[in-house]
C-alpha cells in the first residue's frame, strides 16, 4: 500500500483549493445579490432609430448578425420540414396514382367486356333483321314479278285489242301532236290580255279534217276578244291533219281542245 | 215492278254511254304574237266629185300601224262590194283574209255619207255594219272613226285613230312651235310660237289644257294652255328651275320637278296653282314624275343607286320601291291606262332604246334598236307608243311603234327638227 503525504499531494490540494473558492463563490452570491419576491414594475420606452451611435450601430450589427444567423437557421429548419413535406406528398401522389391505374385497368376492362357483349347483341339482332330484310324483299320481289306479269298479260290482252281495233298508240300521239301544232300557230295571244286565261273547245271532225259545225265553247276565257281569237284559230287550222285510217280517224273525229294562251309554251 | 226494271236498264244504259263517250284531250299551251289578216275593200263611191274613195287606206293604214292587224293589198280587187249583201267569201278567203271591211260613199255638194260593214270570213257572217255622215273634209275623220270602231270589235281595246297628239317643232335654231296634229301626223295647226326652247308638253287626261315648260322667261318656267281658247296660265315660276309637269288622272294636279333646294325634286301643285306639296325629299336627283292610272303612286327616275333607274312613291305611305333593274341607265317612266306596263327609255349597248316592262311579271321587252331615241309616251289605249328619234342625219322625228314591236312608223310631219311628242286622251 502505498501512503502519499498532503504535502506532496498537490493534486489534493487543486481540488481542495477550488473546492473553497466556489464555496466562498456561493456565500457570496447568496449574501450580496439581492433576490426579488415581487413582480417588478413595467415601464415603457420609446425605441428612436434616427438617433444612432457608434455603440448602438455596433450593436445593432451584431444583433443583426445574430439574427441572420437565426433566420438562416429557421430557414433551414424550414426548408428540411418542406423537403420531407414534399418526399411525403410525392409518395403519396405516388400510392393514389398507383390506385387510379389499378381502377383504370378495373374499368378499361369492364366496358370493353360491355362492349363486346353489346357487339355480340348487335350482331345477333343484326343477323336477325337481315333475314327478316331477305324474306320481305323475296316476298316483295315475288309480288313484283306477279304484278309485272299481269301487267304484261294486261297490256298483251290491250295491244290484241288495239290491234284488232287497227289503233295504233304510237300513231294516235303522233296525230294529237300535229292538231296540237297547227292550232297553236295560229292562236293570237295578244287577244287574252295579260292575266293567266283558259278556255276549252270541243270540236267534231270530217275525214277530211274540216270540222263538222262550229266549234263549241264549253269553257270562256271570260274575254270576248280572246274567246274568238281561239275559235278563229281553230277554224283558221282546217283542214286538221287526219289518219287515213278509218278506225284511228274514229278516235279523233271528237276532241276536246284546252287552251292556255298566256301559259309559258 | 216493271217500271223499276225499266228504269233501272235505261239508267245502266246511260252509265254505259257516257263511260264510253270520251274524248281525246289535246292541250294547247301559249300563243303567237299574230296579227289579224283583214282586207279593207275600197269603198264604192256614188258622186262626182274625187278624193273621197282613198278612204279605205286611212282605216287600212291606222290599222296596220297598230301592229295588231296585217292590211291585206285590195287595189287589185275588181268590182269591190259595197255591202255585206252578196260577198263572195270563198274569194276573200282564198287571199287569207279573216275579216273584210266594205263600203260606199253617197255624196251631195256639201255632204257625205259613209256606210260600212265588216264581216268574218271564216263564219261568213256580218260583225258591224254602221253609217257616218259630215262635210267631205272630214272624210279622213270619218275613215279613223271606221278603224276605230273595228279595232275595238276584234281586239277589245277603244281605238285611238281619232285621237289627237302634241310635238316641238324647231326651225332655224331660233324659233319653236307647240303644234296639234291627229295621230296619224294630218292636220297640223300650232297652238304656240316661242324665240326661246319649248319641252315637255303633256295633254291633261280631260283634254281641255296642255301644259309645258317654256324658256321665255331665261330660265324653265311650267304654264299651262287652254286648248279652246288659247289662254295661257304660269304654273310655276319659282326659285331655281321648274320642269317635268305630268298631270294626275283627274286633271286636277300636276307632279313638277323642281330645283328649289339645290337637287332637283318632286313636287304636287294644284292645277290652278293654289297648294304646293313637296313629295319627295333626299340628296339624290329625283325627276321625270308619272302618275301611275290609280292616282296613288308616282313612278319616276332617280340617280339614288348611282345611275339613273326608275322608282315608284306610294303618295300613301310614302314608300318608294325600286322597278328598274334590267340595264344600268333607265329613265323617262310613263304607265300605261291599266297600270300595268311600264314604258321607259333604256340605255342598251350604247344605244338608247324603247323598252316597256311588265309590271306583273317584271319581264323587259325592248321595242327598238335606236340609237338616238327619246320621250316615249303611251297611246291612251295602251297599245302604241309615240317617241321621238334621231336619223341618219341626226335630224329629231317622231313616230310610232306597236306595243308587240312589230311596227314603227315614221310620222309624216315635216322636215324640220320634231321632238318632245304627247299623246292626247280618247275623246267623244
Amino acid at each position: 500500500m502505498k501512503i502519499i503525504k498532503f504535502e506532496n499531494n498537490y493534486e489534493l490540494q487543486a481540488n481542495l483549493f477550488s473546492f473553497v473558492i466556489h464555496l466562498t463563490l456561493l456565500i457570496f452570491i447568496m449574501f450580496t445579490v439581492d433576490w426579488k419576491t415581487k413582480a417588478p414594475h413595467f415601464s415603457e420606452v420609446d425605441l428612436w432609430d434616427a438617433v444612432p451611435t457608434q455603440v448602438k450601430k455596433v450593436k445593432q450589427e451584431s444583433v443583426k448578425k445574430k439574427n441572420i444567423v437565426k433566420k438562416k437557421k429557421v430557414i433551414k429548419i424550414k426548408k428540411e420540414k418542406v423537403t420531407l413535406q414534399r418526399e411525403a406528398e410525392i409518395k403519396l401522389k405516388k400510392k393514389k396514382a398507383a390506385k387510379k391505374k389499378v381502377l383504370a385497368l378495373k374499368k378499361k376492362k369492364e366496358i370493353e367486356r360491355m362492349q363486346r357483349k353489346i357487339l355480340n347483341q348487335e350482331k345477333i339482332s343484326k343477323l336477325q333483321e337481315r333475314l327478316l330484310e331477305d324474306e320481305r324483299l323475296e316476298k316483295l320481289q315475288e309480288q313484283l314479278r306477279e304484278q309485272d306479269l299481269k301487267k304484261k298479260e294486261r297490256l298483251a290482252l290491250e295491244g290484241e285489242k288495239d290491234m284488232e281495233a287497227g289503233v295504233n298508240s304510237g300513231e294516235l300521239e303522233r296525230f294529237k301532236m300535229l292538231i296540237q301544232q297547227k292550232i297553236h300557230q295560229n292562236v293570237n295571244k295578244q287577244l287574252c290580255g295579260l292575266d293567266d286565261v283558259s278556255l276549252i273547245f270541243e270540236i267534231s271532225l270530217m275525214p277530211t279534217g274540216d270540222i263538222l259545225g262550229t266549234p263549241k265553247m264549253l269553257k270562256s276565257s271570260k274575254i270576248g276578244t280572246c274567246d274568238e281569237a281561239v275559235e278563229r284559230a281553230i277554224l283558221q287550222s282546217q283542214p286538221l291533219p287526219m289518219p287515213k285510217d278509218k278506225k284511228l280517224f274514229r278516235k279523233l273525229k271528237g276532241l276536246k281542245l284546252k287552251f292556255s294562251p298566256n301559259a309559258i309554251n | 215492278m216493271n217500271k223499276k226494271i225499266i228504269s233501272l236498264f235505261f239508267l245502266s244504259l246511260l252509265i254505259f254511254c257516257s263511260a264510253s263517250y270520251s274524248l281525246e284531250v289535246i292541250e294547247i299551251l301559249g300563243g303567237r304574237a299574230n296579227q289579224i289578216a283583214i282586207a279593207v275593200s275600197p269603198f264604192k263611191e256614188f258622186s262626182s266629185q274625187t278624193g273621197t274613195s282613198k278612204v279605205h287606206q286611212v282605216i287600212a293604214s291606222d290599222l296596220d300601224r297598230s301592229g295588231l292587224f296585217n292590211t291585206l293589198d285590195t287595189d287589185g280587187v275588181s268590182n269591190p262590194p259595197s255591202n255585206d249583201l252578196n260577198i263572195n267569201f270563198t274569194r276573200w278567203s282564198a287571199l287569207d283574209a279573216q275579216f273584210i271591211v266594205v263600203g260606199k260613199i253617197d255624196q251631195t255638194v256639201d255632204r257625205i255619207r259613209v256606210s260600212w260593214s265588216l264581216l268574218d270570213v271564216y263564219k261568213e257572217k256580218t260583225v258591224l255594219s254602221m253609217e257616218y255622215a259630215g262635210k267631205p273634209s272630214q272624210i279622213r275623220a270619218i275613215g279613223h272613226k271606221i278603224a276605230d270602231q273595228v279595232y275595238e270589235r276584234l281586239t277589245g281595246s277603244k281605238g285611238v285613230f281619232h285621237t289627237k297628239i302634241a310635238f316641238v317643232k324647231k326651225i332655224n335654231d331660233d324659233k319653236y312651235v307647240l303644234n296639234i296634229s291627229d295621230y296619224d301626223g294630218f292636220n297640223v295647226r300650232t297652238i304656240m310660237n316661242s324665240g326661246q326652247p319649248i319641252i315637255s308638253p303633256r295633254w291633261s287626261p280631260d283634254g281641255k289644257q296642255i301644259a309645258y315648260v317654256s324658256f321665255e322667261k331665261k330660265k324653265p318656267v311650267i304654264y299651262l294652255q287652254e286648248l279652246a281658247t288659247g289662254q295661257r296660265t304660269l304654273l310655276a315660276n319659282f326659285k331655281g328651275n321648274n320642269s317635268a309637269p305630268a298631270w294626275s288622272p283627274d286633271s286636277k294636279k300636276l307632279a313638277i320637278v323642281l330645283t328649289y333646294n339645290a337637287n332637283s325634286q318632286i313636287y304636287i301643285i294644284d292645277s290652278d296653282g293654289g297648294d304646293i306639296k313637296q313629295v319627295m325629299r333626299s340628296r339624290a336627283i329625283n325627276t321625270e314624275p308619272a302618275w301611275a292610272p290609280n292616282g296613288k303612286e308616282i313612278y319616276f327616275t332617280s340617280n339614288k343607286s348611282g345611275g339613273p333607274q326608275i322608282y315608284k312613291l306610294n303618295l300613301e305611305d310614302d314608300e318608294v320601291t325600286r322597278i328598274t333593274y334590267e340595264g344600268k341607265y333607265n329613265l323617262y317612266p310613263s304607265l300605261s291606262y291599266d297600270g300595268k306596263l311600264l314604258l321607259f327609255l333604256m340605255q342598251d349597248g350604247g344605244k338608247f332604246k324603247v323598252a316597256v316592262q311588265n309590271l306583273l311579271s317584271n319581264q323587259v321587252l325592248k321595242l327598238t334598236n335606236g340609237p338616238y331615241d327619246e320621250a316615249p309616251i303611251f297611246s291612251p289605249n295602251g297599245h302604241m307608243i309615240l317617241f321621238s328619234y334621231k336619223d341618219y342625219g341626226k335630224t329629231s322625228k317622231i313616230g310610232t311603234v306597236s306595243i308587240n314591236g312589230l311596227k314603227i312608223t315614221p310620222l309624216a310631219v315635216g322636215n324640220e327638227q320634231i321632238q318632245e311628242p304627247t299623246w292626247g286622251p280618247i275623246t267623244n
